[in-house]
């Protein structure tokens, strides 16, 4: 099933995988977090694990600060920065309630936690302390940094756009254009918008930029529908994923479909083959060659038996990620 | 601490809904008291709680959880309100057990469609709509509401025929049934008399007194609009039997008859019999706020407020009595100009206005759609548990949910040892 271009990462998570995030710097080095308590750190290029860290509860998300420390939260609602060198935990803080979303901001240089207990906390990452606590009008369930803003998505279809630099007021309240929960946004790597996919089936690209001339270009397109007997079955969107030179962007869903879209000229540029279960995260690498893939049951359709949790690794050429200039 | 609350309740007293049970007086003092700023992260909590219980229960009586979940609702956001949510979640208990018919003779799931109605713009439709689907139509407290509602719109014939109804079908508790009907008919027999009465005494204008914290009646059969004038017959009639036949609740303008002026009488009945008092000050004038000092009369404009808060000069000039020429070509302009500043927020809810629909109408609108669904003509499907999701008046994620499921395994398996520990740290 996986061809030359693609592998399997072995001495992966034994439960379900919640996040896949690459560092920065250092194109082989990816942070993996799971519902089975821990945060790992794979040498792709070599495809082993170099080592993991326990926490006392299910992870959901994790994030590289840089090149040797890592953040993440989960359940347990505690925010833990682990340095990958000396390998040593330190508990920075704590939400009210489960951490959902852990993100870097380097504009700023700050790291941003958002919480179910609808707040959205930022962290300096050198002392490290808390730097501010910003209440949401709902439970985050994605957030995404865009330059120093910083994108929030919460329930009730909800999207707040924050200034990293002046966390006084919410700079832009939004809707999602979405009719159904926002699953996931991510921000275009040159900082002008963001993308947003809903549970049922349907990607949404817009503009930050309030003007008219901006608006007009927003749009949102159906994907990750597969029709079975005449009944169009439609899936979750669960990740997304900017190829950071091209500005295209992968998706995956439910579907365990992998797809990635040239958001300019309104073009799916390749889909890859179906992988054996949902797609949870998804992750290019810095230059953008690789793209890892977690295809992991997420428990939507409840406790059910499921294919076994997995990381693949491919190799993207090009062809599969450039806009097609015409 | 029991002063604090008492203050509180002093001073919030109009902001509290009534309800048909009653409050509890602590968790009414709790409320007003953790109610000064937002949401406390204890409500916030106890929410979550019921809300994941809403979705965990596995017993056989789901209804349970909602009914204790409204009734928390209910005393916990004593002023109601869109913060309370308690509208929606109605709505959806409701909607949840309608179909089977396991609760439609509960009396507690009737209470809740009750409230439910109460909530709507209109709730006879509501009623009828029960009465068609079969809920509760053995219920006294059905016909008790639904003959309530008549007689608020003042319509005591309907009033009477629900409760005929109601003993047709033998509902349940009958004491109770009959009781209600008894007070309902002494009531109107009370209003007819009240009527007779002042037919028969003269016809002398009564200063009709402001009513403090009377109900009002509604004007307007879709949508409630409580009247500016708070007296006469804009008050609900007070069902209790304690008011003075002296003291007319049901004013003059219940009689609709308009008393037409008549300078002889009003000589004659004279308040204006010259009294021999010489006036030492002019009298006080009873509506201070309306009094204007004499000044100059020429060059005065007065100030006229427009709808939009700006001094209009002059009045709109009267419309031209010919069609001004307009050309072809000339296009009205598409667009008004936009007075907000683009950039703040309403350009960025994309989202078109939807169509008005009232609560009934979408439980309608879901009774069709799941219908459709068992006979296989739904053309999409959703591959994830939405039920679970939303079936709260809070929606959950996938996560969220999974994360309540991994919370309870984890207490079940570590029982009471855990609790221990973290209760003692």
């Amino acid at each position: 099933m996986t061809g030359s271009n693609e592998y399997k990462l072995n001495q992966g998570p034994e439960d379900s995988i919640s996040a896949v995030k690459f560092s920065p710097n250092a194109a082989q080095f990816l942070l993996v977090s799971s519902w089975d308590c821990t945060v790992r750190l794979f040498d792709v290029g070599a495809n082993t694990m170099r080592m993991k860290y326990q926490h006392s509860a299910p992870v959901l998300d994790c994030a590289f600060y840089d090149p040797t420390h890592s953040w993440s939260g989960g359940l347990d609602a505690q925010l833990k920065t682990h340095d990958l060198n000396t390998d040593q935990d330190t508990i920075v803080g704590a939400h009210d309630a489960p951490i959902r979303c852990v993100e870097y901001c380097p504009e700023v240089n700050v790291m941003v936690t958002g919480s179910w207990d609808r707040s959205v906390r930022l962290w300096d990452p050198r002392t490290p302390c808390n730097a501010g606590t910003f209440t949401q009008p709902e439970k985050v369930y994605t957030l995404s940094v865009a330059g120093d803003r910083l994108i929030v998505g919460t329930a009730g279809r909800r999207v707040l756009v924050w200034d990293l630099r002046n966390m006084g007021y919410v700079q832009q309240r939004r809707e999602s254009s979405l009719k159904y929960q926002t699953r996931c946004i991510r921000a275009f790597p040159n900082k002008q918008g963001y993308v947003l996919s809903s549970i049922e089936g349907r990607v949404a690209v817009e503009y930050l930029d309030p003007s008219q001339e901006f608006q007009k270009k927003k749009y949102a397109f159906k994907c990750h529908r597969l029709k079975e007997e005449g009944i169009e079955q439609v899936y979750p969107v669960n990740a997304i994923s900017f190829h950071s030179i091209h500005n295209t962007f992968a998706t995956g869903g439910s579907d365990g479909f992998v797809n990635i879209w040239d958001p300019f000229n309104k073009k799916r540029l390749c889909q890859f083959h179906r992988y054996p279960t949902s797609i949870a995260s998804l992750a290019f690498n810095n230059d953008g060659t690789m793209l890892a893939i977690a295809a992991s049951y997420m428990h939507e359709k409840g406790d059910i038996n499921h294919p076994e949790d997995a990381i693949f690794i491919r190799q993207v050429t090009d062809a599969e990620t450039k806009p097609k200039s015409t | 601490m029991a002063e604090g609350g008492d203050v509180e309740w002093e001073l919030s007293k109009e902001n509290i809904q009534p309800l048909r049970r009653g409050r509890d007086i602590s968790a009414l003092h709790q409320a007003l008291s953790q109610q000064q700023d937002g949401l406390s992260s204890a409500i916030i909590q106890q929410r979550q709680a019921f809300e994941s219980e809403l979705r965990m229960y596995d017993g056989d009586d789901p209804l349970d959880v909602w009914d204790q979940y409204i009734k928390w609702t209910e005393q916990t956001f004593p002023q109601g309100g869109k913060e309370s949510n308690l509208t929606t979640l109605l709505e959806r208990a409701v909607t949840r057990f309608t179909e089977g018919n396991k609760y439609h003779e509960d009396p507690r799931y009737v209470e809740l469609w009750i409230k439910f109605a109460e909530n709507c713009p209109e709730p006879l439709d509501t009623y009828r709509y029960m009465q068609a689907q079969g809920i509760g139509v053995t219920q006294a407290s059905l016909y008790i509401a639904w003959s309530e509602e008549h007689e608020n719109q003042g319509n005591c014939r309907k009033a009477d025929l629900v409760y005929q109804e109601g003993f047709k079908k033998c509902a349940e508790p009958h004491d109770k049934l009959l009781q209600f009907h008894k007070a309902l008919q002494a009531r109107v027999s009370r209003q007819v008399m009240m009527i007779v009465e002042n037919d028969n005494s003269d016809d002398e204008p009564k200063q009709l007194e402001r009513n403090s914290l009377a109900e009002l009646k509604r004007r307007g059969k879709k949508k409630a609009i409580a009247p500016i004038n708070r007296v006469g017959s804009s008050i609900r009639s007070i069902s209790g039997g304690l008011q003075s036949i002296g003291a007319p609740v049901l004013g003059n303008a219940s009689n609709s008859r308009l008393v037409v002026f008549d300078e002889n009488r009003t000589q004659i009945a004279g308040p204006s019999e010259p009294t021999l008092e010489s006036w030492a000050a002019p009298p006080t004038s009873r509506a201070k706020e309306n009094e204007q000092n004499p000044e100059k009369w020429s060059d005065v404009k007065i100030p006229q407020k427009s709808k939009f808060g700006h001094a209009v000069m002059a009045p709109p000039p009267p419309k031209p009595t010919f069609q001004p020429f307009v050309e072809e070509s000339d296009q009205l302009p598409t667009m008004t100009p936009c007075k907000i500043n683009p950039a703040v927020n309403t350009v960025l809810s994309a989202r078109k206005p939807c169509r008005e629909e009232t609560p009934l109408k979408r439980l309608q609108e879901h009774h069709q759609q799941q219908k459709e669904a068992e006979s296989g003509k739904l053309q999409e499907q959703s591959m994830y548990c939405k039920e679970l999701l939303l079936s709260g008046a809070a929606e959950f994620c996938i996560e969220e949910l999974r994360a309540e499921r991994y919370f309870k395994k984890v207490t079940q398996e570590d029982g009471g040892q855990k609790d221990a520990a973290s209760a003692s740290p």
